[in-house]
């Protein structure tokens, strides 16, 4: 097992690679986590993040404040025109609301009466516009003898109608479990193909070293347990990488592996793994140049991360980049992390996909292999 | 002045002809702006559609909600709703009794709410309809497009305006006798080492800025991005960023012995590290470090570039232009000054 034990030294010198990426991903997946909700069990209504600066402070300026901060959460305005368009277009605020001193006297008369800076495209900002007009409306409506009903406007907007969810009663995993589950595995094929084809691949190039290669040819070794070795080597290495991935999932969210279809996050994993695997084995017999493979590795796991879903959800791609996604394996993957809790017949076509790709990768690596050894 | 020339002539070529320099200061940043492109163009240009909603036939209130122009009502049976609100074909489904039914919660959702919310309100506020008029609209609009993505394309910009640093190691390594074959023949030679270090240095600046320009014609002409609207303060910018990577390539190469890969690695790792806090990776990374450690957002160097980039271009505020050269060109004196130290009168007994 003299070459099996060098391939795991050599792949052990390239530690780094390995420790840098999982420790980036395993920050990000824990700042993730902190972000994730115990999922909805009822309607939640959604609350923008609005700056108010209020030069009235007016009965009406105050009572308008008071109901939009009861909505929405309150973030701190930044001193002048530019500063609040930089949080606008930041999107640290969904709209900032500037309450003039004469408010009152402009809603009475029924003019433009606050400005208000928010990007009219978006939803929020007919959020924030209904919002407005609508408390100003009630107020113009109550407005009489010099005075609004501010009182009565109040008990008003307190009426709420009822929301049904339809998935309550039946909605146990959770859509923010749900969620993290998905960033997390697909992030997970993101890294394994960054792994997999640098690492394996730096350590597959010391081994088809021109030098290396020759004393390997005159030696007593014979080719088959060469290779036998080789691949039980890539192998050790493929099923640590992965693992580390998988347990660190059970570390962070182990207690919510119960509520989620697990098994078939795990068993997408593995025929990922397998598909970037053999995609491993035919790179390296294309080339053998180290550079040429860590070019592969940042552009092929970055590129096929981007076009198949995993740095943005599938649906905001575009029809034409789907196409080309297709023929990738990571398309297959995301789109079983994307369906959420289900069963593994429901998944089995993507599964078969993953792991055509990987043969068909082997096939090719083979008639490279064969080419290069003709050669 | 004609030796300098010359010199320029043979690193320019000699870089330009390394395949490394052509990989990653001119493929890859076009390969990754291509990438961010295809990822983030669906959210860039994400534009607000009009609500569908479903109603049963004969609600009291459907004609008061095909008056709002944000909805679009769809007459359907209770029984149709379920299916069409799993399949996202309606946001909410009202039934008889003003109660509102979705299939999750989010913003086209509460709008939903706010509006029938409305209604019922204002039965309970009780006054004569003739009181609300519907027709004002009080809000004075200021519209500011928010597009917090294309951060991450200035984030990249400034990236790769720092990829001088790659260029300014191979220059100081030409320079030292015991870090290359090269600066090892010229140290025996009466030749000057600055002459050859100025010229690695303009080398390093032009081919940088050459590369960037690429990646900018790129993203304006492939990608249909326009995230230049002014030019002279962005090649400013785009200048000192590029002086600041030959400076600290410079630094790096001169301070320590290590390979040259180790030294390409301290380079990425810096540029990148740097990048990341800027936003490159998510512009939320970005938006926390201002709020949590403007200090750190304020002094990063990437950061500098980056946010005087959008703010000269899409926001028309040049409030920190002064200050950010100010800062870049100080950290350029710096790392030449700290780089000098370490190269003048260096002799070498044995290499």
């Amino acid at each position: 097992m003299t070459v099996y034990r060098y391939f795991i030294k050599i792949a052990l010198r390239n530690k780094w690679t390995i420790i840098a990426y999982t420790i980036i991903f395993f920050i990000l997946s824990i700042i993730n986590s902190s972000n994730s909700t115990q999922g909805e069990a009822s309607f939640i209504e959604t609350k923008l993040d609005i700056g108010i600066v209020d030069n009235s402070n007016s009965q009406l300026s105050n009572g308008l404040k008071e109901y939009l901060e009861d909505k929405n959460n309150i973030v701190e305005v930044g001193p002048g025109e530019e500063a609040i368009r930089e949080q606008i277009f930041l999107e640290i605020a969904d709209a900032i609301i500037v309450i003039p001193e004469d408010f009152e006297e402009r809603v009475i008369n029924k003019e433009k009466a606050l400005e208000v800076y928010r990007d009219d495209r978006r939803a929020e900002s007919i959020q924030i516009q209904n919002q407005i007009n609508k408390f100003l409306l009630f107020a113009n409506a109550t407005y009489e003898v010099g005075k609004f009903d501010l009182e009565g406007m109040k008990a008003a907007l307190d009426e709420k109608i009822h929301v049904q969810l339809i998935k309550e009663g039946h909605k146990g995993t959770g859509e923010g479990i749900g969620e993290w589950f998905r960033y997390y595995f697909n992030f997970t094929g993101y890294v394994i193909m960054a792994i997999y084809i640098a690492v394996l691949g730096l350590v597959m190039a010391d081994f088809t070293d021109p030098n290396i290669k020759n004393r390997r040819m005159i030696s007593s070794k014979r080719f088959l347990d060469f290779n036998r070795e080789i691949y039980l080597g890539q192998l050790s290495v493929a099923s640590v990488i992965t693992l580390i991935f998988i347990l660190g999932c059970v570390l962070i969210k182990g207690k919510y592996i119960g509520v989620i279809n697990f098994h078939i996050y795990v068993i997408n994993t593995l025929a990922l793994s397998f598909a970037i695997l053999c995609l491993t084995y035919l790179i390296n017999n294309v080339t053998r140049s180290k550079f040429v493979i860590n070019g592969i590795s940042t552009v092929l796991s970055l590129g096929t991360s981007f076009i198949s879903g995993v740095m943005v959800p599938q649906e905001l791609l575009g029809d034409r980049v789907l196409t080309i996604a297709k023929f990738f394996p990571t398309y297959y993957f995301v789109r079983i992390n994307d369906m959420g809790p289900i069963s593994l017949l429901d998944v089995r076509f993507e599964i078969l996909m993953q792991i055509l790709f990987g043969i068909a990768f082997l096939l090719m690596g083979l008639y490279f292999s064969k080419t290069t050894q003709r050669a | 002045m004609k030796s300098l020339f010359r010199n320029c002539i043979y690193q320019g070529k000699n870089l330009f002809r390394d395949f490394g320099f052509v990989f990653w200061s001119l493929l890859y940043p076009i390969i990754l702006s291509g990438f961010f492109y295809v990822a983030f163009s669906g959210i860039m240009n994400m534009d607000f559609k009009d609500i569908d909603i479903g109603i049963e036939e004969g609600n009291p209130i459907q004609y008061i909600l095909e008056e709002i122009d944000i909805l679009k009502v769809h007459t359907i049976s209770r029984d149709q709703a379920e299916e069409k609100l799993i399949d996202e074909e309606i946001k909410g489904f009202i039934d008889g009794d003003l109660n509102l039914i979705v299939n999750k919660s989010g913003i086209n959702q509460t709008i939903i709410k706010e509006i029938l919310e409305q209604i019922r309100q204002m039965e309970r506020l009780n006054r004569p309809l003739e009181n609300y008029d519907f027709q004002v609209d009080y809000i004075l609009n200021k519209n500011q497009e928010a597009n917090m993505i294309v951060i991450i394309f200035y984030s990249l910009i400034a990236m790769v305006s720092t990829y001088g640093v790659f260029a300014g190691i191979v220059a100081v390594s030409l320079i030292q006798a015991n870090l290359s074959h090269i600066g090892a023949r010229i140290n025996i030679t009466p030749l000057k080492k600055y002459n050859f270090l100025i010229a690695g240095v303009i080398v390093a600046l032009a081919l940088n800025l050459f590369a960037n320009g690429v990646l900018i014609l790129f993203i304006k002409h492939a990608l249909k991005l326009q995230l230049f609207n002014e030019i002279k303060y962005s090649s400013l910018f785009i200048f000192l960023g590029n002086l600041l990577g030959t400076s600290l390539g410079i630094l790096i190469g001169a301070s320590n012995r290590k390979s040259h890969g180790v030294k390409n690695l301290m380079a990425i790792a810096t540029t990148l590290f740097l990048s990341f806090l800027a936003g490159m990776m998510s512009p939320d990374i970005k938006v926390i470090i201002d709020k949590k450690m403007p200090i750190l957002g304020g002094i990063n160097p990437i950061s500098i570039i980056s946010n005087n980039l959008y703010r000269i271009n899409l926001l028309g505020s040049t409030k920190s232009v002064r200050e950010g050269a100010l800062l870049l060109t100080l950290y350029s004196i710096l790392l030449l000054f700290s780089s000098y130290m370490f190269i003048r009168g260096r002799n070498y007994d044995s290499i």
